[in-house]
């Protein structure tokens, strides 16, 4: 008995991702079909595109930084049912703080300036949660909606400062001044953008693995996510390991703005972000919640992503990249509609 | 002075007409039991789709009706995957924002060719009522999309509190298990007023490009079917005081884009916060009081 339940739940598991798969990918087919392309071979120029060359592969990696992050700041805070959709607005103004710390530290040997930034950064996607998380431990308002409020907020405070008080005066797009060399994070393999950001991506998706499993503070926070009275009935501070999610999942989604700006583009541009925060839930869902489910969600999410781009670029399929967010929404929602439905039929 | 007031007001009035048929449908659905996160972008897909229709035919009415039909079948999805199946409602409606967002954009980028701009719906003024002065051209002197949308939200009122049907929609949110224990079907009850969500978001929709701009752009309902959920708790999930809260948050849209054509110094970034300050303070100081349906976000199956 217990092992068919074992066995089942695994089979479950693994089963959605070919099923969601071919789902989407039927779809994604029959719609190239309509615009007249070659579904085969487009599917080549977006394998193509992210894995063909050193520097596409590396274009690849660099995405997944990012998504990793936002998505480890949606699976911490979802342990604990506190649902945090405003990655978006925490990335943004984690970016930001990592502009304006960076861009003080011209002098200083990086050893010193990196962590400042990081710490500046991190502080930053805390201090845009800091208002919901305040609703939700002292008056038990429902996170979701403050959260989302702010994520509109974050980019007009952002495009604004972007276009206004920041603005290179010699760009012609709305950038800013490139942050000083000292504070870039240091590139992996010569000639391409694959900066340390991905390890310490990797690194903390295995650290927030470690917490949720090893730990008593994990074996509190996945309490919590039970609701508060049960948290309290097991003698557990509801509040307090709240405003712990919090902190680490605002400062995880302000950290996914810094490797943006220290990693991929030294300096700030509007729009930078193709709504990583938002991907990030999706990635989250489609790694079951998982650190390392998380992880290896993230690098498919971002073979799409960067795929889609150059096949837009390319001539063999010359599909605007939209197609690639459509066949993405798909196939998460095919994979949990699997997943869901496997199970209730187990249970039956 | 009088003529600023006049437009600050009429366009308040505009303004609040998507949030209002939104939030219209969102109550209905939220009522029933089930949350529509995908609002939003149902709201972008349906005001392109409304945009193209009528630019292809020259029909505003086939316009609006193809945006409707599309609305309830992006709902509709939501329904198979939450009512039906049973995912996660928050989740799934997030997936469904990308979902809406990227079919619209898609469009948007394919069909590039078409740069669409034409004049909006003509307004109709009502006779002797339209003459009154600032109040005049404030309410009776708008376009139908205004006129039905409060019809609407009278209509929603009355159903909701006066008759069977809007007594099984409420019991279906409040306490599914005794709705099904007197013959009621529940999940039916909750697809219905799901599709009625994404109808009404339609609605919300092509009022946006047929009824206002008379153009699309990426992202158009920019926020404002996330405004619209936020209304829904403000007014309690009541469609009178929807009325309300969507024209406070039109009044907030309003300020913002005439303070902007006036030109106060205040950069136009910065004013374009007014509406999510407003939605924060509301959030702040409203929320805590009050209480949703029970059986919100929780799935029904039958044991």
């Amino acid at each position: 008995m217990y092992w068919k339940v074992v066995m089942g739940a695994r089979f479950e598991k693994y089963i959605s991702y070919p099923i969601g798969l071919i789902v989407a990918l039927s779809i994604f087919s029959a719609i190239l079909l309509a615009m007249g392309l070659n579904p085969i071979l487009s599917l080549g120029a977006l394998i193509k595109g992210s894995f063909g060359t050193v520097f596409s592969a590396s274009e690849t990696f660099v995405k997944v930084a990012p998504l990793l992050l936002t998505a480890l700041a949606f699976l911490i805070g979802f342990k604990a049912r506190f649902l945090n959709f405003g990655a978006e607005g925490q990335l943004y103004i984690g970016a930001l703080c990592a502009y304006l710390a960076a861009s003080q530290m011209g002098g200083l040997p990086s050893i010193l300036s990196v962590p400042l930034v990081v710490l500046a950064s991190f502080a930053g996607g805390v201090a845009w949660l800091a208002i919901p998380l305040v609703l939700k431990v002292k008056l038990e308002i429902n996170e979701i909606f403050p959260t989302i409020v702010l994520n509109f907020t974050a980019i007009l405070l952002f495009n604004w400062l972007v276009t206004g008080p920041l603005m290179d005066p010699n760009a012609l797009i709305p950038t800013t001044r490139a942050i000083p060399t000292e504070t870039w994070l240091p590139i992996m393999i010569p000639r391409t953008r694959l900066h340390v950001g991905l390890i310490f991506a990797f690194f903390l998706a295995f650290l927030i693995y470690l917490i949720l499993q090893k730990t008593v503070l994990g074996y509190d926070i996945r309490a919590v996510g039970l609701g508060p009275r049960a948290a309290k009935h097991g003698g557990i501070d509801f509040s307090r390991n709240i405003i712990i999610v919090g902190i680490l999942s605002g400062g995880l989604a302000g950290l996914a703005g810094m490797v943006e700006v220290l990693g991929a583009n030294h300096l700030l541009i509007m729009g930078f972000s193709p709504g990583f925060g938002y991907q990030g839930i999706a990635i989250a869902a489609l790694g079951r919640f998982d650190p390392i489910g998380v992880l290896l969600a993230s690098i498919f999410w971002s073979i799409l992503l960067v795929g889609g781009e150059s096949m837009q670029r390319g001539t063999v399929a010359p599909v605007p990249i939209h197609m690639i967010h459509i066949l993405q929404a798909v196939l998460v929602l095919s994979v949990l509609i699997v997943q869901e439905f496997l199970t209730v039929r187990r249970q039956k | 002075m009088i003529e600023t007031l006049t437009l600050i007001l009429s366009s308040s009035v505009i303004l609040a007409i998507p949030i209002l048929f939104s939030t219209l449908g969102e109550i209905y659905d939220q009522r029933a039991g089930v949350i529509n996160l995908g609002l939003d972008a149902t709201m972008s897909l349906s005001a392109f789709v409304a945009l193209m229709v009528c630019f292809s035919n020259g029909s505003y009415l086939m316009g609006t009706l193809t945006a409707i039909s599309v609305g309830g079948l992006v709902a509709l999805i939501h329904g198979f995957a939450c009512v039906t199946i049973g995912i996660n409602q928050i989740i799934s409606g997030l997936l469904l924002m990308t979902l809406a967002n990227g079919i619209a954009d898609f469009l948007n980028t394919y069909l590039s060719g078409y740069r669409v701009f034409f004049a909006p719906l003509k307004p109709i003024n009502i006779p002797g009522l339209s003459q009154i002065p600032v109040l005049g051209p404030v309410l009776f002197q708008q376009n139908i999309f205004v006129y039905l949308a409060f019809l609407f939200a009278i209509v929603f009122g009355f159903v909701l509190y006066k008759t069977t049907w809007g007594l099984k929609i409420r019991g279906a949110g409040e306490n599914p298990e005794a709705c099904d224990a007197a013959g009621i079907n529940v999940n039916r009850i909750r697809y219905l007023c799901l599709i009625l969500s994404g109808v009404m978001a339609g609605f919300g929709g092509a009022f946006l490009s047929l009824g206002y701009l008379g153009l699309y752009g990426s992202g158009i309902a920019a926020g404002r079917g996330w405004i619209a959920i936020i209304v829904v708790i403000l007014s309690g999930w009541s469609p009178y005081r929807a009325i309300l809260g969507s024209l406070i948050f039109g009044l907030g849209y309003s300020l913002a884009a005439n303070l902007i054509g006036i030109g106060i110094g205040v950069p136009s970034y910065i004013l374009q916060m007014l509406p999510y300050i407003i939605a924060l303070i509301v959030i702040i100081f409203m929320f805590k009081r009050t209480k949703g349906p029970s059986a919100l976000t929780i799935r029904y199956r039958r044991k």
